[in-house]
């Protein structure tokens, strides 16, 4: 294994993809001010005299309002209104009023005066496993089970994740009488724009949406739901400015989530590990939504032969899911992989081997990675699954690897370039940064561009009145807005070098810009100050659009990845401890290497904290989360962490900056739940990991009849298969 | 969070004088309450579950003997930090100092004090979310019984299920400790009897304090081979499933006497005087027999639905205590 403290260097890697980088050492633009908090995030924006506004919510799965007292609340100092909408509650969180107040204090003393009296009722709390059952096979998956010489079959479940962004959902209106400011926490400016038009009581001339900084989003934060949608309103009637922020329970409870699973799977194997088809069952949790559920199984990353697939909505009282990082394939690719890895023990085939031949990336990088992958984590040293150390002891270890990819999506985008007679150079584009380091990103190609250093770019975004981006969603906005930068910075370089040509008297096509130099040939002509004073006008603007078209949700140049995971079973605790992640990932050309590999990183501490700890837990008695905070909710910590080493793939398929926000998160649950497989010798088929299921997969392995374990071979330390 | 006021308290006598309403005053009105570090407290009364209406802060007592270390007793306001760093304590008694060591966070640990540690009140989920009025609460139901109880008691539970959630006080149980006491009549307490099961008292409180008491010391016997094990689920910001602390003395290799306590487990430090007598005799080098005296800490469990992965985890947390008490790093790691 190599050097610890080398390999927590994410540079250790990157002779793999020297030839692909823009910036490889350009740090975050805005990291400074957020390290030391001189970020001001919307939440933080407070505007003297405003209003607060919080939601009155049902605690219980299913509740009914038999009392509030609105004239106590009322009649507290300081409380502006008290709206109770519904005297009936659908889940924990269910929005059925609102209260208005001049401070917080008075906000919660309100909220307690209310006094509620709720009734419960008996809520569903969740999928029934008595309803997870397979359909009768039809003509495809009957002949594979026909012409099996394994039928496979298990049962697979993932639970709800909530997004836990560190800055919680909502906006503050800052109203100016006939206008306003926005300040939203928001993956999307302009949809915040378009949708909060119905409530603001504005025109669309009269207010701009900002989101500087978002503290998180991961998919939730596209609406701006009812606490938003409240603001507004309060604002409208009030003229007055409004913060409205949810707490940390109501994040939890009602801000969206990635809901959960249950997935059947039947499979007719051959002899030789080959899938021959079968049946695949998706129960998908959505709480009280009508749709939203499922699970991305079968991946289309492995050949499984003629596979019926199907997915079933199951409702019941919980909040309803929003889209989260990859909506669907974490909790498909843990199932697929753990598959996959069953399959291969029960034919006795190992399971890289198996999915080198099942890979369906007809560019050939997935395999490459793996090979690739497989040297790195040392897969040769890969034992038996349970096989039981020499030296005894009660740590096992195992390894385990899972796979990626991303369509190569994109939308329309537009941006700016202006530069100033004084020199100054802006890059205006409305699109937000959630914390990706978009910002940084479109700095480093509009740089690149106009030949100028990064340094000297002042990059504006997320404003509404800027020029029009994508929302972030899909993992679209760098693959979208760049190529609009790069057409603007060549269209503002286009109108400097004319002017240059002329107050120069050459011919433009001789000159360039080169280190905000502009260059005559190869002779520094004139010092970018000096080239900006030239100009007649007080500044030049360089327009840049992209149409957005081009995208392909599979196929070419779309971003694949393989991780490889290493880790540690405690089988008298049942604790997993991750030693290692090794996370390959392509993403086209890659602009700036800090932020990607960053991107990369995070994707794989959201996958193991999925993999080992988070679970929304509903009380099934009452229906009310038992755990809305961040303590008992439990994400991945510090200690837990593993060593991860992020590598960039340079992939001569893919020429231009490709998504890359989300296909990291997808493969690290499954890639874990196959390294504990092989660690302790049976799987652990429900998430969270926790030590209660891997010590029954502890004694599922040692009630494998001798000599008989679950892959069919013999049980000791040593040796690839 | 309602409103409050803060005394900030210069002394312990000016502490003591400002928590005398709470000698007269009836338990149902809410008293005025001692705050050290307030990382329970601040939490509880953010959450709504605690509302005093006065706070004396005692971070602001200037006596340096609340803070100091000496052989065989430390202040109320020693840090859960200085406690895990003490080099003497390191040696004296290691099983406290290794108790708190990797409890809560870093942060956490340098901001909560000893006697904070000791007090602090029970982490049921039902008990945290202000919404569930359980019988700890002064309601009429454990909602634990039917409900989500994986992190509840497997011993001595009913009619509340809580575990007790110091890692310290089983600690100072197998260390004979006690705690030294102020503002009432009593001056000292031993630390078996500090707390009390949810059937023994009132099911609204843990400990057994009079209003008024203030603990100023805690007191311990020394326990040089003693040790510690957690387990637990998440290695940052989080407690433990199931932890025993245990001090022994040996003749030789075998274990002539053993002072073994769980926590996690039940309502209050959990000792397991079966275990106790089991080991006795034992030799450290017989692995088999060792394992069939920490085998008998499961007996007489009684777990809930959700909970029974803990009562097969707590032999094995014994044992590792065993082992950390015998450790041979432990000299050198002593010294800092
Ligand atoms: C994330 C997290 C994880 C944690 N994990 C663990 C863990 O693993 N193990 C563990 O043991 N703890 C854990 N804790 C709890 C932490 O150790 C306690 O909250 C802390 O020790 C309380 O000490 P304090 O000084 O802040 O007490 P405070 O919050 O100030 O007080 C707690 C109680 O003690 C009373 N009190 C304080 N001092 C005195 C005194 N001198 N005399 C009489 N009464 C007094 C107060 O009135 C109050 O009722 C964790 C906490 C957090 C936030
Ligand atoms: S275990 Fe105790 S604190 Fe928890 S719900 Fe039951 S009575 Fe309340």
């Amino acid at each position: 294994m190599a050097d610890a403290d080398q390999i927590n260097q994410p540079t250790a890697n990157r002779s793999f993809n020297d030839a692909m980088v823009v910036d490889a050492n350009a740090s975050r633009l805005d990291g400074v001010a957020k390290v030391t908090g001189r970020a001001r995030y919307a939440r933080d924006v407070t505007v003297p005299g405003m209003l607060y506004v919080q939601g009155i919510r049902s605690p219980w799965g299913v509740g009914k309002l038999a009392a509030i007292d609105v004239p106590a609340a009322k009649a507290i100092p300081g409380v502006v209104d008290v709206v109770v909408e519904r005297d009936t509650g659908e889940y924990d969180g269910d929005w059925i009023g609102h209260v208005v107040a001049e401070s917080r204090l008075a906000l919660r003393r309100a909220m307690r005066a209310l006094a509620p009296r709720w009734e419960r009722g008996e809520p569903k709390v969740g999928i029934d496993p008595g309803q997870v059952v397979l359909d009768a096979p039809d003509e495809g998956a009957s002949a594979a089970y026909r012409r099996a010489a394994h039928i496979f079959e298990a049962e697979y479940s993932t639970p709800v994740q909530t997004h836990s962004a560190l800055e919680t959902h909502g906006l503050v209106v800052e109203h100016r009488g006939e206008s306003a400011i926005v300040h939203a926490s928001t993956q999307g400016t302009f949809a915040v724009a378009e949708e909060i038009a119905r409530f603001i009581g504005l025109p669309r001339s009269r207010y701009e949406v900002r989101c500087e900084y978002v503290g998180g989003g991961f998919g939730a934060k596209f609406q701006i739901g009812r606490e938003g949608s409240t603001a507004a309103t309060v604002a409208a009637a009030t003229k007055r400015s409004v913060h409205s922020f949810c707490t940390r329970r109501e994040e939890h409870l009602d801000t969206g989530n990635r809901p959960s699973s249950h997935i059947k799977v039947k499979l007719g194997v051959a002899r030789d590990g080959a899938i021959l088809g079968g049946q695949i069952a998706v129960f998908g949790g959505t709480g009280v939504a009508r749709g939203g559920g499922g699970a991305s199984i079968p991946s289309r990353r492995y050949a499984l032969g003629e596979v019926s697939a199907k997915t079933t909505n199951v409702r019941f009282n919980a909040g309803a899911p929003r889209a989260m990082r990859a909506p669907g394939h974490p909790q498909g690719a843990f199932a697929e992989e753990l598959m996959l890895d069953e399959v291969a023990a029960l034919a006795g085939v190992d399971p890289l081997e198996l999915r080198l031949r099942l890979d369906t990336d007809e560019s050939g990088a997935r395999r490459a990675m793996y090979r690739a992958g497989a040297e790195m984590i040392g897969w040769s040293r890969r034992h038996a699954n349970g096989a039981v150390p020499e030296e005894g002891g009660p740590i096992r270890t195992g390894l385990g690897v899972g796979s990626t990819s991303w369509g190569a999506l994109r939308g329309p985008a537009q941006a700016e370039i202006v530069v100033h007679r004084d020199g100054a150079v802006e890059l205006r584009s409305g699109a937000q940064d959630i914390g990706t380091g978009f910002r940084t990103v479109i700095g480093i190609a509009a740089a690149d561009a106009l030949g100028v250093p990064l340094e000297s770019i002042d990059v504006r975004i997320g404003r509404s009145t800027l020029p029009e981006g994508p929302a972030s969603g899909g993992s679209v906005t760098t693959p979208s807005v760049t190529p609009a930068v790069i057409a603007a910075a060549q269209d503002a370089k286009r109108q400097l070098l004319e002017v240059a040509a002329q107050r120069l008297g050459v011919a433009a096509a001789r000159l360039t810009i080169v280190g905000g130099n502009l260059r005559d040939g190869e002779r520094v002509a004139l010092a970018w100050a000096d080239l900006c004073r030239l100009l007649p006008t007080e500044s030049v603007v360089g327009s840049g659009r992209f149409d957005g078209r081009g995208g392909t949700l599979f196929g070419e140049g779309h971003s694949h990845g393989v991780q490889f995971a290493e880790v540690e079973v405690d089988i008298e605790t049942g604790v997993i401890g991750v030693r290692r992640v090794i996370a390959f990932q392509a993403c086209g050309r890659i602009l700036c290497r800090k932020t990607a590999e960053s991107q990369v990183i995070g994707g794989v501490i959201q996958g193991l904290s999925y993999a080992l700890f988070e679970n929304r837990l509903l009380d099934r008695k009452t229906g009310a989360m038992v755990n809305p905070n961040l303590e008992a909710y439990k994400i991945l910590g510090s200690v837990d962490m593993p060593v991860i080493e992020p590598i960039l793939w340079s992939d001569a398929t893919q020429t231009g900056a490709r998504g890359l926000g989300e296909p990291p998160v997808i493969p690290t649950a499954g890639a874990v739940a196959c390294a504990v497989l092989n660690a302790v010798g049976a799987p652990v088929r429900h998430l969270p990991m926790t030590p209660d299921k891997v010590l029954a997969a502890v004694d599922a392995a040692a009630a494998q009849p001798a000599g008989q374990p679950a892959d069919g071979r013999p049980r000791r330390e040593g040796g690839a298969a | 969070m309602n409103r409050f006021s803060v005394i900030q308290a210069r002394s312990i006598d000016e502490a003591a004088a400002a928590l005398a309403p709470a000698r007269q005053g009836a338990r149902r009105v809410a008293l005025p309450q001692l705050k050290a570090g307030g990382m329970d407290l601040i939490d509880l009364m953010k959450e709504g579950i605690a509302e005093p209406p006065t706070l004396i802060n005692l971070l602001t007592v200037e006596e340096a003997a609340l803070r100091r270390i000496d052989e065989g007793r430390f202040g109320a306001l020693v840090t859960l930090a200085e406690l895990a760093a003490d080099a003497a304590l390191l040696r004296t008694a290691p099983v406290i100092a290794r108790s708190v060591a990797l409890a809560a966070t870093p942060q956490v640990r340098n901001v909560a004090t000893a006697a904070g540690s000791l007090l602090q009140r029970p982490r049921c989920w039902y008990y945290r979310n202000h919404q569930f009025d359980c019988l700890k609460k002064g309601g009429s139901t454990c909602f634990a019984v039917e409900g989500e109880n994986r992190h509840h008691a497997i011993f001595g539970g009913g009619p509340c299920h809580i575990v007790h959630p110091s890692n310290l006080a089983p600690a100072l149980v197998v260390c004979d400790g006690s705690v030294d006491l102020v503002g009432g009549d009593r001056t000292t307490l031993p630390i078996a009897r500090l707390f009390h099961g949810p059937d023994r008292g009132s099911v609204l409180g843990e400990h057994t304090l009079e209003p008024g008491e203030i603990i100023v010391g805690i007191r311990y016997r020394p326990a040089p081979t003693s040790g510690f094990c957690a387990i637990k689920e998440k290695q940052s910001f989080d407690w433990p499933l199931v932890f025993a602390c245990v001090a022994l003395a040996l003749e030789g290799t075998t274990i002539a006497g053993a002072r073994v306590c769980a926590g996690a487990v039940a309502p209050t430090p959990w000792p397991l005087p079966a275990v106790e007598e089991a080991l006795r005799g034992v030799d450290l080098g017989d692995g088999a027999a060792l394992s069939r005296a920490c085998a008998v800490a499961a007996e007489g469990a009684t777990p809930m639905r959700d909970n029974a992965f803990k009562v097969r985890l707590l032999p094995v947390a014994v044992r590792r205590a065993i082992e950390d008490a015998v450790r041979p790093a432990r000299a050198e790691e002593a010294t800092p």
